[in-house]
């Protein structure tokens, strides 16, 4: 465990030193609401959440969506965005990037993952790839950028956005391998080819299927990830846009094209929670079992 | 045995190697990159300290001072937040499907769109918003509250909720790996459940404290969209900087300004570790990654 030897016992406490306090203290730490005020402050963070969600698709039907008040209710902005056809090309750039995405994460990460388990000293290489866990997006995308573009003169493009939303979703997408990879048993391998398996079929037979869970999620977790990138596409993009930046640049410039997100960003949600839902409950429920 | 059984060689080391390329490389570049100018477009080979002291002298180190208390007040609120209800989601909560319930509720936001999510603050918060509205026509106040948005406040509010779950999810794993045996014999040996937090879970859950403070604070270090939306130019962060800098061209600026983002993290971080040091070393952290 961690760092058990070093912990304080309760022998160690000077009594006396608390008995001036400790009838207050004593009563503080016995009182009966702190697990629902721990509940509360936690509910209330999540309201936070999901509160602009509501309300979200709550103004998505509302005349004035910027206004406070909902009413009069209309659907004349999802009119609007029917009509409107700016939005589908960055959609559909962004649907592709995020399944190239996830199809690059799932192999990388199953690649890198199982190789990390045989390693003696995986420290250097997990750190490595993890690294861009520890930079913030913006930073990161200020830096691909002044390398790639100012630095080497390359055009900006849908490669360079590629490389960006990688970068931020393969550390993901291998921790998730690597949650499953580290229980794999190697025996099971040495087995195999006592028995005459060839590596293919070492791998394809008996490491993949105890894998696939790992590199499932890799891929999902690539998908979305890639699918809501801003910070980094944002300065990557070149000329081109995809769905977070269409959203964004909407919303932080053009006041009159709020109404078309807020239905637009309504429909993904409808379309995309239940989904997530689901499959999030799936994955902690089989997580809790094994 | 063990050589024969892992992956070709060529494939990992390749992979490491172009890793390199696109992670660590730019993160030279761009502190190199702040010393060099940039001329019609071109690339001046010459060191040169003109952007830093430009940057000093334009007051662009308010921003930064700005940006950290921003990012490390909202961290300790979200701490603040998040301990508690980490210790009740691992302890305290009985019911499995509500467990599995508030996780899921946790994961989502990882995978929204951040900025129509932010946008709607917008007719919350605003002066004709429903906060307003609503306080108005009940006659609390009597003119809107103008504060609510575009201001210090509406950004940390904003921020919120946006970076709660990167707190939680820490604390809460290594807290649902302490052993309830640990807590029932403190409180055997007569601890109160206030001594028994401070000398038993506070110890044993600190790995998944410096990993929420880390994966909380590095994003809020360049924060971004919030700033940007909700702070109505009012709030320029060190990430708005970086933005405006890229768009007006002045690329050593903003290589400059995102070396100060690198730099400032680099001592959080290395401040988190000097104080929590004692109680466990790093690798703990990656150790509790492949549990």
């Amino acid at each position: 465990m961690i760092g058990t030897s070093d912990l304080p016992t309760l022998a160690l406490i000077d009594e006396r030193q608390l008995a001036d306090s400790s009838r207050f203290w004593r009563r503080v730490s016995r009182w009966k609401g702190w697990p629902a005020t721990a509940k509360w402050l936690g509910f209330f963070a999540i309201a936070m959440i999901y509160v602009p969600l509501v309300w979200l698709a709550v103004m998505s039907i509302s005349q004035s969506p910027l206004s406070g008040i909902p009413y009069p209710l209309t659907t004349a902005n999802y009119a609007a965005l029917a009509a409107d056809s700016r939005w589908i090309p960055p959609l559909q750039v962004s649907l592709v990037m995020s399944t190239l995405v996830a199809i690059v994460c799932m192999v990388i990460a199953t690649m890198v993952g199982r190789s990390i388990t045989r390693m003696r000293r995986p420290g250097g290489v997990l750190l490595l790839t993890l690294l861009p866990l520890f930079v913030p997006g913006l930073t990161m995308g200020a830096a691909l950028f002044i390398f790639l573009r100012t630095m080497l003169g390359l055009k900006m493009g849908y490669w360079s956005i590629f490389v960006a939303q990688l970068v931020w979703a393969l550390p993901f997408a291998l921790l998730l391998v690597l949650v499953i990879a580290s229980r794999f048993d190697l025996r099971l391998l040495e087995a195999a080819e006592d028995l005459g398996a060839t590596p293919w079929r070492r791998f394809w037979d008996i490491e993949m299927p105890i894998l696939r869970p790992g590199v499932f999620g890799a891929g999902v977790f690539g998908f979305l990830l890639s699918f809501n990138e801003l910070l980094r596409s944002l300065f990557l993009r070149g000329v081109e846009t995809t769905m977070p930046i269409y959203n964004w640049a909407m919303a932080a410039s053009q006041q009159s094209q709020v109404p078309i997100i807020f239905s637009l960003a309504t429909i993904i949600l409808v379309v995309t929670l239940p989904v997530m839902g689901v499959f999030f409950w799936f994955l902690f429920v089989k997580l809790d079992r094994s | 045995m063990l050589d024969r059984l892992t992956p070709s060689g060529v494939a990992v080391p390749a992979f490491l190697i172009t890793w390199s390329l696109v992670v660590i490389l730019p993160l030279l570049v761009i502190v190199l990159f702040s010393f060099l100018q940039v001329k019609s477009y071109r690339v001046v080979y010459l060191p040169t300290l003109g952007t830093w002291e430009s940057v000093i002298d334009s007051g662009r180190w308010i921003v930064a001072v700005r940006t950290l208390r921003i990012a490390i007040t909202m961290t300790l609120i979200e701490l603040l937040l998040a301990f508690p209800f980490a210790l009740w989601l691992a302890k305290g909560c009985k019911s499995k499907p509500a467990k599995a319930i508030i996780i899921t509720l946790l994961t989502i936001p990882f995978f929204l769109d951040t900025s129509s999510r932010i946008i709607v603050w917008r007719s919350i918060l605003g002066t004709n918003g429903i906060v307003n509205t609503v306080l108005t026509s009940l006659g609390i106040v009597d003119e809107p509250i103008s504060w609510l948005l575009y201001s210090e406040f509406a950004v940390h509010f904003g921020m919120l909720g946006s970076y709660f779950p990167t707190m939680v999810f820490p604390i809460f794993m290594i807290m649902s790996l302490i052993d309830d045996d640990y807590l029932q014999a403190s409180s055997d040996l007569g601890a109160s459940p206030g001594q028994t937090l401070l000398y038993v879970i506070l110890p044993m859950s600190l790995p998944g404290v410096v990993a929420g403070v880390v994966f909380t604070l590095v994003p809020l270090m360049a924060a971004f969209v919030e700033p940007q939306m909700l702070g109505g130019g009012f709030v320029n962060l060190l990430g708005n900087s970086v933005n405006s800098a890229l768009q007006e061209l002045k690329y050593p600026t903003a290589a400059a300004l995102s070396t100060i983002v690198v730099v400032l993290l680099g001592v959080c971080l290395a401040a988190l570790i000097l104080i929590t040091r004692k109680r466990f070393d790093m690798s703990t952290m990656f150790q509790a990654i492949r549990r």
